[in-house]
């Protein structure tokens, strides 16, 4: 047996306290000056004067001794840094050495230990570069975000007009700069047309962010006006890929959209507001008179020492004012003041990342217990590894070493696995992070912006160290208790290893504990998911695919040209035998791309009077929309080709609006129109319900206007496709370009991908928590069976007498099985007490699912204990085949 | 000057302690008496200066120290050649004396012609 580091510590040389060395000094120089005296007195010289003229030949002893003790006291810290450096070496090589002596246990706790703290990295990768690293921008926290509400309308999330952006612009003093932004899809036109992704922002954009151009310059409010837009900003990619990254291309003129546009600065490589697909910025040519028209996204930076509380009293009065002022918002007797109308701003950071904090968050939570009970898992194996292990304690114990020294051999070996783990588990997490930011299925806000660095580091090897003290306890704080020699002693083993027993039970029941907590919410958010695919969404996704078909705007400027160019391609590809349906539409569901206005129905009070929803999503599309979709018509008819420009004015509403204000009759033969025109529509058909904004929220009212009577320039081309959408996807280019060459075909997505986008967060949310709760459940598993083992085998004494005098081997068996399950049990019982409590924080996470959703706080808990009395069987059954000759055999 | 001067006795002190100590293990004051009698008294003007150094050489490791007892029975600090400090030894003698015997062979000469 290998003594191991401890003995050394005997044999240390007294020399490093001050004291001792100042007498070794002193020792010394006394020794020399009574030499010296002696020697002048055996030459003759009297002794009074001896001992004087010693020391004037020594010189100057009090100098001297400084400089001895100075020079020993510097020689003793080198000598403890050595020691200390070298006792920490051998450590770790024993502890090496150690664990290659338990190969099955190392790899059980390293791999424990690697996914564990691999999973609590990863996630806190996401965390720490999603919610907790400060923006990429300058004092970021001076930037804010603006929306306006009016709740009493419905418009929670109310975004700004023209007029709106320009009133704020010119009248928010509390700011240094605002800015407007809209991001819009557009063609740069060539030899072969191409679609880019542009974002279309006002003259202080980049003034608020406080980022500059890495080449050239920004546009500025002038350049920010109807017809003087003419210029463009790049993103770094877009110079690289379609200019080389050739700096002569300022001054250099584009085509987009049919109008010429000036390139008068490139943005740097790490620049990407509002996100990082924004191939160029383009002023967006700002009209304050235009009061209608709500789709610009506001941001501004706060002045240097102006207070969050009086820079929203200020814009909230700056809204109101607009409000007064603005023809049929407001009904004539009503105060601005007296309703929810107002401007809310909210940190930019915040509103980025609202969707995904609350998920990323109870992530980080689950993972936290995945290494939790990991830890709980090498815990008990090590305390169980230190009952066998005491006598080797022991000895090392006698031979001189201190409990203290002992106890920091233990940790080292504890804080060496985890590092090991954490160096596994460290690489796991960087392959899983690099997976997971460039996979396409995860939209996440700032995930360009995650990445395992030395933050992530730092935090890897703190969760080790810390996780490695924490399961270094266990054995330490037995050792502590297992006094000197006691346990040299064969055969009594047994007190200590019935406190291992206990420490062990507790650690079973709080990984128990941990892991139905952990199964539960899982549970519940995976049922949700569930419940939340299988909504009736209205419409059928499968199938069908949407593309953009950017008219050019120069040449379809106007009705008359653009409508005949529609229904001509229309006929075209129903010729197609692969296109089973096709139509264009404004807006496809899960786009996010919603237009809605007030209206008004003929007959009725205008609704803002009852205080309910009083906004309706409004769409333009082409006969046959319903029919590509798979809409339902409950009643009436689809638009025709006869429902033109000219003749009577027609619209389509779905059965939320229809069953609103006609819960028992017919929507059909009613007219309504929108509060910005005064034009009435009449009601010809009734569609099924549709939920296009949010599969968890209920569905909001609809009205469709046929294309050719509204007409839309970015109209969107969807087909349901018969078998494998290439064919027909390919013959439709053919055709388009046969038509009209200008036109590309963009952004060709299948029609779930638009909802699948929609759910990324929710999706996301649903595998990492299912396989984490996997995952958990797995570790308590090998946690339960490890321990039950070792139980088993630290009592193969005990098992062998009651078989030797008579017990039948199903009792033992029996025995062993209960006190398994009894441990089981009752971290279960603690488990779903502490899951009620948990999963209250899932709230909206939760869809159609009660928090205590009795299925799912019955059905796990029940696979738990399964789990827990399979892992218990394989040890049970040990324990009740053991020859008891053997067993007595056995120390 | 003053600081030439002692860095030069400081290298030849450290030299001469190392000398000694090849004939075995010494205690300071036996130390210094070598050096007295093998120097004719010309270097080693206070004794006190050979504890710093001895106490520098022991940092250093090129010796070691062990507390014994002396000829007259007394308690005494032994210092010791290492290993390293006899390597040691082995290659700063020769450079010594190169030294030594150019400087004296410069010092000699009484013209100033190099031929």
């Amino acid at each position: 047996m290998s003594l191991g580091p401890g003995w050394r510590r005997a044999f240390r040389l007294p020399f490093t306290r001050p004291r001792t060395i100042e007498r070794a000094v002193d020792d010394e120089f006394a020794f020399h000056l009574a030499m010296r005296e002696e020697t002048l007195r055996r030459q003759g010289m009297p002794p009074e004067s001896a001992r004087a003229a010693a020391v004037s030949r020594f010189g100057d002893p009090a100098a001297v001794r400084d400089e001895c003790i100075t020079i020993d006291q510097q020689y003793a810290r080198e000598v403890r840094i050595m020691e200390w450096m070298e006792s920490i070496w051998s450590d770790a090589r024993y502890a090496l050495r150690t664990m290659r002596r338990a190969p099955v246990f190392t790899a059980v706790a390293i791999v424990t230990l690697a996914l564990g703290i691999g999973a609590t990295s990863a996630m806190f990768s996401l965390v720490d570069g999603i919610l907790l690293r400060p923006l990429p921008f300058p004092e970021p926290q001076r930037l804010f975000w603006f929306r306006q509400s009016y709740p009493e309308k419905g418009l929670a999330d109310w975004t700004l007009s023209q007029e709106n952006a320009a009133m704020y612009r010119d009248r928010a003093t509390d700011f240094s700069a605002f800015a407007a932004f809209t991001s819009r899809g557009v063609t740069l036109g060539g030899e072969r047309p191409e679609r880019l992704t542009g974002e279309l922002t006002t003259g202080q954009f980049f003034k608020v962010l406080g980022v500059s151009p890495m080449l050239g310059r920004a546009y500025t409010d002038e350049e920010d006006a109807p017809h003087k837009n003419s210029v463009a900003v790049l993103s770094y990619g877009f110079w690289q890929t379609h200019f080389g990254g050739d700096r002569r291309v300022l001054g250099h003129t584009i085509d987009i959209d049919g109008s010429p546009m000036t390139i008068i600065g490139v943005m740097p490589a790490d620049f990407a507001f509002p996100r990082s697909d924004i191939q160029l910025w383009i002023p967006l040519g700002l009209d304050p008179s235009r009061r209608f028209g709500w789709f610009l996204s506001g941001i501004a930076r706060l002045k240097p020492g102006v207070s969050v509380e009086h820079a929203h009293r200020q814009t909230a009065a700056i809204f109101r004012e607009w409000a007064r002022q603005a023809p049929g918002l407001l009904p004539p007797t009503t105060v601005p003041e007296r309703t929810g109308l107002t401007t809310l701003i909210t940190p930019l950071r915040e509103r980025l990342t609202r969707d995904v904090e609350r998920p990323l968050l109870i992530l980080q939570a689950a993972v936290v217990l995945i290494l939790l009970i990991a830890v709980a898992n090498v815990a008990t194996l090590q305390s169980s590894r230190a009952a066998f292990r005491s006598r080797e304690i022991a000895l090392r114990n006698v031979l001189g070493a201190t409990s203290g020294r002992v106890a920091r051999q233990l940790l080292t070996e504890s804080i060496s696995l985890a590092l090991i783990g954490a160096a596994l588990g460290g690489s796991i997490a960087a392959l899983a992070v690099r997976a997971f930011t460039h996979s396409d299925a995860v939209s996440l806000p700032r995930v360009d912006e995650v990445g395992v660095d030395g933050r992530v580091f730092m935090f890897t090897l703190g969760v080790a160290v810390f996780a490695g003290l924490l399961f270094g306890l266990a054995p330490v704080l037995h050792t502590m208790g297992s006094r000197l020699s006691g346990d040299l002693a064969a055969g009594q083993r047994e007190t200590s290893h019935r406190s291992i027993r206990r420490l062990n039970g507790a650690l079973i029941i709080a990984q128990i504990t941990l892991s139905v907590t952990l199964l539960i919410s899982a549970g519940l958010v995976l049922k949700s998911f569930r419940r939340l695919l299988h909504t009736d969404l209205g419409f059928e996704p499968s199938g069908a695919t949407a593309m953009s078909l950017p008219l050019p705007r120069q040449k379809y400027m106007n009705n008359s040209s653009a409508v005949p160019f529609m229904i001509a391609i229309l006929d075209e590809l129903r010729s197609i035998p692969d296109i089973r349906a096709t139509a264009l539409t404004s807006m496809v569901p899960f786009s996010g791309d919603v237009n809605s206005d007030g209206y008004l129905i003929e007959g009725h009070a205008p609704p803002s009077a009852t205080g309910s929803e009083t906004q309706v999503i409004t769409m333009s599309v082409t006969p046959g929309y319903f029919h590509t979709m798979d809409i339902r018509l409950a009643r009436g008819r689809d638009f025709t080709s006869a429902d033109r420009a000219g003749t009577l004015p027609v619209t389509i509403v779905d059965e939320a609006l229809a069953r609103r204000y006609w819960p028992d009759g017919d929507a059909v033969g009613k007219r309504m129109r929108l509060t910005g025109d005064t034009t009435w529509l009449t009601i010809i058909g009734v569609a099924a319900s549709v939920r296009d904004e949010d599969a968890a929220a209920e569905p909001r009212p609809h009205m469709y206007a046929p294309m050719a009577q509204a007409p839309w320039s970015r109209p969107l081309l969807v087909m349901r496709t018969a078998g494998d959408p290439a064919a027909a996807l390919a013959a439709t280019r053919r055709v388009i370009h046969r038509l009209e060459p200008d036109v590309p075909l963009d952004n060709v997505r299948p029609l779930s991908d638009y909802l699948g986008r929609a759910l990324a967060t929710r999706r996301l949310t649903e595998i990492l928590l299912g396989s984490f709760a996997a995952l958990a459940m797995t570790l308590a598993a090998v946690g339960i069976y490890g321990v039950m083992s070792l139980y088993v085998a630290n009592r193969t004494r005990e098992f062998g007498i009651r078989m030797a005098v008579g017990a039948e081997p199903r009792a033992v068996m029996r025995l062993v099985m209960r006190e398994g399950t009894a441990l089981a049990v009752a971290g279960i019982v603690i488990g779903v007490v502490g899951a009620t409590f948990a999963t209250r924080w899932l709230g909206s996470l939760l869809y159609d699912v009660s928090a205590h959703d009795p299925l799912v706080f019955v059905s796990l808990p029940l696979v738990l204990l399964a789990v827990a009395a399979a892992s218990c069987y394989v040890p049970a059954r040990r324990a009740a085949t053991s020859d008891p000759l053997v067993a007595l055999r056995a120390d | 000057m003053a600081d030439t001067e002692s860095d030069l006795l400081r290298s030849s002190l450290d030299l001469l302690i190392l000398k000694a100590l090849t004939w075995g293990p010494m205690h300071g004051y036996g130390i210094s008496e070598w050096i007295e009698g093998a120097t004719q008294a010309v270097l080693l003007l206070e004794e006190g200066t050979l504890y710093p150094a001895l106490h520098r050489l022991e940092r250093r490791g090129w010796i070691t120290a062990e507390w014994g007892v002396s000829d007259n029975n007394r308690k005494a600090k032994f210092y010791k050649l290492s290993t390293a400090g006899r390597a040691q030894f082995r290659a700063q003698a020769p450079v010594w004396h190169k030294h030594a015997s150019a400087i004296a062979f410069a010092l000699r000469r009484t013209s100033a012609d190099l031929a």
